[in-house]
């Protein structure tokens, strides 16, 4: 099966300071899910910002969508990151922006005309439960309905690979539950779905779910390759 | 360029534009008045340059010092009468005593005049073109046979200076536009990359969400455009203000090379142009300090 992402022996420094990920070698394969976990400071949302292309790594290879993502001109990054949905772990909302104009931002940003983008964006907004808060600034938002925003803002292009940082934190186990049913949903279109969690207990919500475990900056696993969790999963509703 | 500047609404969002509250119009509308002034001096000063040039480079006066009158007054006659076979000159004109009584009299007092100065007979002498030595030198020729006091003043001498000094502000005028069009971008470099800092989360998330740099850019240059034309039509406007005004007051000096304070045809053409072409500046500065700082990221 063809990859969507393949690391290779990757490293991440920042600065002159020590690596903050040591020797990944994994491979992403499209239509998967992926819970990455680990204990604060493991790395997770360095792996995140490989995957989400916000970083280039300091050594080994990285080729997403078959392309060497490493050496890649940066003109061409747009049209990779097109490809990727991210929910940030601080939403990273623009504040000045309404609800509605930040889910769209991604298809504005795409180039989707007005009278194409309004439908799914109305969709996306009566299903994380925000169509009267479409006209809201972030700023007038609780934190969980923030995350929300955040979430379709990332799926809102289909992209084909989610990236998401711990995005469940701020929402109650019955919202929690909601998203990852959306996340499911995306993933059985065919979008690669990778979710940083500290929280356990979600990676039974998904079944077929694999896990990644960063441990000090390594992948758990010496092998590289990804484990399945340990039982079966089914997704309740 | 015009297309970039006419966003959709939902764009012009994600900067908002705080127009006049920053202080981007009104340096813009500074630098506009000074480069307007400085363009319109530039252009008056063309225009009486080359009137100057054209009407008073091609006179020559004929002073003929002769202390008797009637002799005075015979080569006058002689000179105005032999100048009319001359096929260079256009006109010939005897200048009146009583005319050269009244030039004098504010210095000599007319009372000195009448009494004891010999006054030199004037003869005003128009070429169709601007004469060259030669041509000079022919008509040098042709008087000196019938005065030998007779002694040829070419405007063109004392002209020469002055068409320099012309040129020199001119020069003065197009490096002070020049200087003024510097401080404009730097002002407008400035600007940007403060609202660029101000705006630097929007930006990187738009980069993360798959935006490119010429897209932060363009948010950027149409804010610049507003203020920079909103500047300039106050530059503009202020600039014209004063030029009629001055023009007024030079008018009220009376005959001199400035008295004519004008603007020739084309030149309201340049000032036209001027706050557009500041206004594309500021744009192509605006793009170029965006898609600059944002090369720096990934």
């Amino acid at each position: 099966m063809q990859s969507v992402v393949e690391f290779d022996n990757v490293g991440l420094r920042y600065g002159t300071g020590a690596e903050t990920l040591t020797d990944l070698s994994f491979t992403l394969y499209p239509g998967s899910f992926y819970f990455l976990t680990g204990a604060s400071g493991a790395g997770k949302t360095s792996l995140l910002k490989l995957l989400y292309l916000a970083h280039r790594p300091s050594r080994g290879a990285i080729r997403m969508f078959g392309k060497d993502a490493v050496t890649m001109p940066r003109e061409r990054m747009p049209g990779f990151r097109r490809r990727i949905g991210v929910v940030f772990q601080d939403f990273r909302l623009v504040p000045h922006l309404s609800t509605f104009d930040n889910i769209a931002l991604p298809l504005r940003i795409a180039g989707i005309q007005e009278k194409d983008l309004k439908g799914p964006v109305t969709e996306m907004l009566a299903w994380i439960g925000l169509t009267e808060r479409a006209d809201a600034r972030p700023a007038t938002l609780s934190g969980g309905e923030q995350q929300r925003v955040a979430i379709a803002r990332a799926v809102i292009g289909r992209p084909e690979i989610l990236v998401a940082d711990e995005p469940t934190g701020n929402v109650d186990p019955d919202m929690a539950r909601r998203l990852l049913q959306l996340f499911a949903a995306l993933n059985k279109l065919g979008t690669t779905v990778v979710v940083a969690t500290h929280d356990i207990h979600l990676l039974n919500e998904i079944e077929g779910a694999q896990m990644m475990r960063l441990d000090k900056g390594r992948l758990s696993d010496p092998s590289g390759l990804l484990k399945n969790p340990p039982r079966p999963l089914v997704l309740k509703n | 360029m015009l297309l970039d500047f006419a966003l959709p609404d939902h764009e012009r969002k994600l900067i908002p534009e705080g127009r006049i509250s920053g202080p981007m119009p009104w340096v813009i509308a500074i630098m506009m008045f000074l480069t307007m002034l400085s363009a319109i001096a530039g252009l008056v000063l063309v225009n009486a340059a080359r009137q100057g040039s054209d009407d008073l480079s091609s006179r020559v006066t004929v002073q003929i010092i002769e202390p008797d009158p009637t002799a005075r007054a015979g080569q006058r006659a002689a000179i105005n009468k032999a100048l009319k076979s001359n096929q260079d000159i256009k006109t010939i004109r005897a200048v009146p005593d009583a005319e050269i009584r009244d030039l004098l009299e504010p210095w000599l007092g007319g009372d000195i005049i009448d009494a004891d100065i010999a006054i030199p007979a004037l003869v005003d002498v128009t070429f169709k073109n601007r004469p060259g030595k030669e041509q000079l030198e022919k008509l040098r020729s042709q008087i000196r046979t019938l005065s030998s006091s007779a002694r040829i003043d070419s405007q063109a001498v004392w002209m020469g200076p002055y068409l320099q000094l012309m040129r020199a502000l001119l020069w003065l005028a197009g490096g002070v536009i020049f200087l003024l069009l510097l401080a404009t971008c730097a002002a407008v470099i400035l600007a940007v990359r403060s609202a660029l800092n101000t705006h630097r989360e929007t930006i990187n998330i738009m980069h993360m969400l798959g935006g490119t740099d010429i897209q932060a850019a363009r948010l950027f240059q149409r804010r610049v455009a507003l203020d920079a034309m909103l500047g300039g039509v106050i530059g503009f406007a202020g600039a014209l203000a004063v030029f009629w005004i001055l023009a007024g007051r030079f008018a009220a000096i009376g005959p001199s090379l400035l008295s004519s304070a004008s603007i020739p045809w084309f030149g309201w053409i340049i000032l036209a142009l001027i706050p557009l072409a500041v206004t594309g500046l500021a744009m192509l500065m605006a793009r170029w300090t965006v898609v600059s700082a944002l090369r720096k990221m990934l």
